[in-house]
């Protein structure tokens, strides 16, 4: 008797997991695998315009790739490197310049929504100076490439043996909003490192370990 | 198979003698029965069950991974790159030693504190309280800002509540006392000095709760002086040692460790090997190592000392008439004795750790007879690691007593804890109209002060540290202050009406003295950077105003009252890592073994085995100790832990227990339906001795002559883990020749100088590999690590270095009674011979990275494989947890997560390695020969385009190690240290005849000995 509750019991907690999931199928992928992860950032950044059509070099910003494990992201001291003096596309600044011609005054400075989240950030004012109405508060990226706890990926290695960010970033150059192209699952990283193995990395030979604590300790 | 095989080795008494009965739980990896699966549940029931978990389970896994942020800095410092490890040199602060620390700093935060290798004293050693006073930051009892009456307040309101009273108190010229322990920094002394002389009547005084006062005031009685040379154990060819325990706890350990090490080195061209006797009560680090242990009852040390004097007097020709009584040390050992002092003259050492004057005065005779100031001791540049008065700590109490103490400021120490008259002295203080504490965290001292002025953690702020003349170190800030609790200097430099911060004190302090007495460096500011970078700077000492000896003062000492027939003479000890408890409120610390008992968690009564048996009682069983008599009567109730090698009339507690600090750990270990708390009835770990220790003629004195013990019927089991984890069979349970495992191998210098047994233990290995085929091949590097056994005190540092750089959880005493405990490094102690004569062996063991290794072949889920590099890996993501590999280490060096181990704080995964996985419920862990280390420095070797050089990876038990006894590196590269080790004749591998190939080389102990009196194997 109590054998049959239990499986009664369980059965009907079975159908109602599967109803449940069933009206959530389009998302349904294996757990851990975040493949297509595009999440709204809180600025919105464009990999396209920058690394795409202004060609900035990915170390530029991602300058930890060359030192570190991580290749972080980039303080938003850096970021002011241009936009201390780049506040808005340009076709808006020659629209403004346009318009105060025309009405014969000084063109006011153009500041994009997106670019002042910058400022707002650093805590500045319109004149690039420090104001004291706020407090300086970092800029909450959201991550894309997340891996496990139990891997240890280190940047290094695989910047300095020539592998290009795109073979596991994906085209980022293309991209509008960050999104993650691969799967980053250990199949896809041990696949890489065997044929390097075999065929080198930008025409050089390179040992890529395939030992479980290259990654995991 | 050696011939004298007579003696064997054995972890405790149990084991060695253990019977049939007993069987069940002398070799069990895993004791506890499978109990969960009775009746009313059956199997089909249990697979249901599982498959409506896993289906859920897989279903719930199928929604998105939760969304992690990335925030970087608005505005990047140039030097700091996110995940990249910084260190900043620092001193220790575990102890007032002074060693020498490099803090590795990741993203904001100190993560793990190394010895410093380019400091002068300490050599890159660092001990067991060292590595642990990390987590002393990460510890949210402390207290944050200051406190008045026990309220959290301001600064400003307590400066300006302080400083009225001393104003009062200037106005009426009352008494001030500020009282410390013994303050090494300069700086603060210095300080506290300028801030006294602003009052009619104000005084330092200054004690140790671990106190050599005797041997300062035995100077100050042969040498017009009250100094402390410092010991040079590296010059010494002959050391004798009166109960001084300089390996384990006394004065500077890792200091005098790596000295003992330097006159041991037996590998190179020239071995020398120094000869050291140690006269000792109970069992000590230190005596654990001497070449010959002599058990001397504490009341005969003072009678054993004159016996040597008259000997040593003799051959020096000094006229000495004394009539000596005889003692219970054999003659022949004592005419040995003198006779190679003697010939060792100017390269020998006397040192004597007993808090009594005379016999303090005997040994500096004994010393000034055999030569050795200027050589092995030096006056030069003398220690000030100790600079106790207890004379002076009398005459306070005194004062206190006469109402005549106005303010008294408390630094460093906690007297109503620590001292004998605890009680007595908290309603003295009550009495007192002014109390400040600048206590770190609540203790019983603080409780009773008006005014807690806190200080910051050493890795939180500016100090210096003149722990030997003319070696200056300095501490600097390595995290943004947790509190905002103010170093001493600037409390007392606001309190003087010239508030500022303690690094423009100290800088200006060094620019005025300090940089005037080197030559080095033409501005102070190259040499403050210097300093800075360095941690320490040389600069000309400070001489010390030593007279020429002064024979007058030299008596012999007579020997002192033995116990009445049936009573005890009592020992107080301090046990390395908990010291005199200011270290008891950390977690590593408390569950780290002691080297000797194996006992975590607890302090206990250490007997002899025949005063046991006497008593009838064994390990866990409660006794009361009695110290005097009717109403005036203290007792104590301890459990009891047998200990070989102790005097039969002695009973041996250790110090530091049953503090305040130690109530926090109700909160520590895991929570489940049969765990029990780590606090003892009291609410503490462990009881508090200090009342039972005496303050009496001017120095504070750990021994009591005459105390009775009495059986009380309780019982109190130890979390003892000595027989945990154990490699040995039982000899008694053995198969005939199954007995014959020779897991410690020892020999005798003059064997080891004839180099005619050298390598002849390599042959005992079997070479049959059949059952695991060559194929695993390592073509590039491939790991090892050699321990010297020899060299291994058994200090424990390395578990502690281990604890620290691995993320490996505390567990409680519960669970390390259960054999949960989970340190990844344990350090097997044994003992040989007879049970009042043992020899003892230290014995680091961790995974031994087997070639064959047991543990791969049994996974059923290939979580545990070998690597090119010839490691064996443990792949946390993979393991199932069935215990297979554990069952199957011959080692027992695998160690199992029963349960998720959360910190007992959250502040306290700060602490927490960033390189190395926190390893979740269920999952199998242990040594991975640091390979977060080895991954990262093939990284950076790569990065540089260089080959790996040797000695560029060092794991951090290695690092921490004051002895350098553990060595590793690439044995495929034939020039590197490991290779050179590994051929070494010494070298032998532990269960080397079952061919598991481990990548871990052990070298024999050498004993220095006359052949023959000392070759033992195990077996």
């Amino acid at each position: 008797m109590r054998t049959s509750i239990l499986t009664l019991v369980l059965l009907a907690a079975l159908a109602f997991t599967l109803l449940t999931l069933a009206s959530s199928l389009g998302s349904v992928h294996i757990p851990g695998n975040d493949q297509g992860y595009e999440p709204v950032q809180p600025i919105n950044f464009s990999h396209r315009l920058h690394a795409g059509e202004m060609q900035i070099s990915c170390l530029y910003c991602h300058a930890g790739a060359g030192r570190s494990r991580h290749a972080g992201v980039p303080a938003a001291n850096v970021c002011m490197n241009c936009h201390r003096f780049v506040s808005a596309p340009l076709g808006l600044v020659r629209a403004e310049d346009a318009q105060a011609q025309k009405e014969k005054r000084e063109p006011r400075r153009m500041v994009s929504p997106e670019i002042q989240k910058l400022y707002t950030a650093l805590a500045l004012n319109d004149q690039m100076q420090p104001d004291p109405a706020h407090k300086p508060r970092p800029i909450e990226w959201v991550k894309v490439h997340n891996l496990p706890d139990f891997v240890y990926f280190d940047h290094r290695p695989h910047v300095s043996a020539g592998v290009d960010c795109q073979t596991c970033h994906g085209p980022m150059e293309t991209m509008e909003r960050v999104r993650q192209s691969a799967d980053l699952a250990m199949g896809w990283c041990v696949n890489c490192h065997r044929t390097s193995n075999q065929t080198g990395v930008a025409g050089k030979k390179v040992q890529a370990p395939t030992d479980c604590s290259a990654c995991h300790y | 198979m050696p011939e004298n095989t007579s003696k064997h080795f054995w972890k405790s008494l149990e084991e060695r003698d253990a019977d049939l009965v007993q069987i069940a739980s002398a070799g069990d990896e895993f004791p506890e029965d499978l109990t969960t699966l009775r009746d009313g549940f059956g199997r089909r029931d249990f697979l249901k069950a599982a498959g409506f978990t896993l289906a859920t389970a897989a279903m719930a896994g199928c929604g998105r991974a939760p969304v992690q942020k990335a925030i970087p800095f608005l505005v990047q410092p140039e030097e700091i790159t996110p995940g990249v490890a910084y260190f900043y040199a620092s001193t220790c602060d575990g102890c007032s030693a002074g060693c020498g620390l490099l803090v590795k700093n990741r993203d904001g935060r100190p993560i793990k504190l190394e010895g410093n290798p380019e400091h002068p004293m300490s050599r890159g050693g660092l001990c067991a309280v060292g590595q642990a006073s990390l987590l002393g930051l990460y510890d949210s009892t402390r207290y944050l800002q200051p406190q008045e009456q026990g309220t959290p307040t301001t600064w400003e309101e307590a400066d300006r509540a302080i400083a009225a009273q001393l104003q009062t108190v200037r106005m009426n010229r009352g008494a001030i006392r500020f009282l410390t322990g013994t303050v090494t920094s300069p700086t603060s002394r210095a300080m506290i000095g300028s801030f006294l002389r602003g009052f009619a009547d104000g005084r330092h005084v200054s004690y140790d709760p671990l106190s050599i006062s005797a041997i300062l005031d035995a100077y100050e009685r042969t040498h017009g002086a009250r100094v402390l040379p410092r010991c040079r154990f590296d010059r010494v060819d002959v050391i004798a040692s009166f109960d001084a325990d300089f390996l384990g706890t006394w004065i500077s350990p890792v200091e005098f460790t790596a000295g003992y090490r330097a006159g041991r080195a037996l590998e190179g061209e020239h071995p020398r090997m120094s000869y050291h006797v140690q006269f000792e009560s109970r069992m000590s680090v230190t005596g654990s190592k001497a070449d010959r242990r002599v058990r001397v009852a504490p009341s005969e040390l003072g009678l054993v000392m004159s016996q040597l004097a008259v000997r040593v007097a003799r051959k020096a020709g000094a006229g000495i008439s004394w009539s000596v009584s005889d003692s219970s040390v054999p003659v022949k050992v004592l005419d040995d004795l003198a006779e190679r002092l003697w010939q060792a003259r100017g390269r020998s050492l006397v040192v004597c750790g007993e808090q009594d004057v005379q016999a303090q005065v005997l040994c500096n005779f004994l010393n000034h007879l055999l030569n050795n100031y200027g050589a092995t001791l030096d006056t030069e540049r003398p220690s000030y690691q100790r600079q106790g008065n207890e004379r002076e700590l009398e005459t306070l109490v005194r004062d206190l007593r006469d109402g005549k103490v106005a303010a008294l400021f408390i630094h460093g120490v906690n007297p109503v804890f620590d001292l004998p008259g605890g009680d007595e002295l908290s309603a003295l203080l009550k009495k007192v109209s002014l109390v400040v504490s600048f206590a770190e965290r609540p203790d019983e001292t603080s409780a009773l002060a008006h005014f807690v002025c806190p200080e910051p953690h050493r890795l939180e702020s500016w100090a210096d540290a003149e722990a030997v003349a003319g070696t200056l170190s300095l501490a600097q800030p390595t995290i943004h202050p947790i509190g905002t609790n103010r170093a001493l200097i600037e409390s007392l430099s606001s309190w003087m009406g010239a508030p500022k911060p303690a690094y423009d004190i100290l800088r200006d302090r060094w620019q005025a003295s300090v940089f005037s007495r080197q030559k080095k460096e033409r501005s102070f500011q190259a040499f403050w950077d210097r300093s800075v970078h360095d941690g320490f700077a040389e600069v000309e000492p400070e001489r010390a105003k030593l007279q020429s000896f002064k024979m007058a003062a030299v008596q012999p000492v007579p020997g002192g009252k033995a116990p009445a027939a049936g009573a005890f003479a009592l020992v107080l000890y301090p046990k390395v890592g908990i010291l005199d408890g200011r270290h008891s409120h950390n977690p590593w610390l408390q569950e780290l073994p002691d080297p000797i008992t194996k006992v975590a968690w607890d302090n206990y009564a250490c007997l002899s085995p025949a005063a046991a048996a006497r008593l009838g009682v064994a390990d866990g069983d409660v006794v009361r100790i009695e110290l005097g008599a009717g109403g005036a009567a203290k007792t104590l109730e301890l459990p009891v832990c047998v200990q070989p090698g102790q005097h039969e009339q002695t009973v041996a507690v250790a110090c530091g227990y049953g503090g305040k600090a130690t109530e926090r750990f109700t909160q520590v270990g895991p929570r489940w339906f049969q765990a029990k708390l780590s606090v003892g009835e009291n609410g503490r770990v462990g009881k508090n001795v200090a009342p039972l220790a005496e303050l009496r003629d001017g120095a504070l004195r750990y021994a009591q002559a005459n105390v009775s013990l009495v059986k009380t019927g309780k019982k109190q089991p130890l979390a003892c883990t000595q027989d945990h984890h154990s490699i040995r069979v039982p000899e008694k349970l053995a198969l005939p020749g199954g007995e014959r495992r020779e897991i410690i191998q020892e020999t005798t210098l003059p064997v080891l100088l004839s180099g005619e047994r050298g390598a002849k233990h390599e042959a005992h290995s079997g070479q049959n590999t059949e059952m695991w085929p060559e194929d695993h091949p390592s073509p590039g590097h491939r790991w090892a690590m050699v321990i010297d056994l020899s060299a291994c005190t058994g200090c424990s540092a390395c578990v502690v270095a281990c604890q620290a750089e691995n993320n490996i959880p505390v567990v409680g005493r519960d669970e390390v009674r259960r054999r949960r405990a989970m340190h990844w490094m344990r350090v097997d102690r044994y003992y040989s011979g007879p049970d009042d004569e043992v020899d003892v062996a230290h014995q680091p063991m961790f995974c031994q990275q087997c070639g064959h290794a047991s543990c791969e072949t049994v996974c059923p889920v290939l979580a545990t494989v070998h690597s090119e590099e010839g490691l064996n890996q443990q792949v946390y993501n993979r393991c199932v947890g069935t215990r297979y590999c554990a069952n199957n280490c011959a080692y027992k060096v695998r160690r199992f997560n029963w349960f998720d181990y959360p910190r007992e704080e959250r502040l306290q995964n700060m602490a927490l390695n960033p390189d190395v996985t926190v390893r979740s419920r269920g999952v199998m862990e242990k040594c991975t020969f640091c390979v977060q280390r080895i991954q990262a420095a093939k990284i950076e070797a790569k990065q540089r385009g260089e080959k790996l050089s040797d000695g560029a990876i060092r794991t951090a038990c290695q690092q921490s190690c004051p002895a350098q006894a553990i060595v590793f590196g690439d044995r495929n590269d034939p020039v590197s240290k490991v290779s050179q080790l590994l051929r070494s004749g010494r070298r032998y591998a532990v269960l080397g005849e079952y061919n598991f190939q481990p990548s871990v080389g052990y070298l024999k102990i050498v004993r220095n000995r006359p052949e023959g009196e000392g070759e033992r194997h195990n077996g």
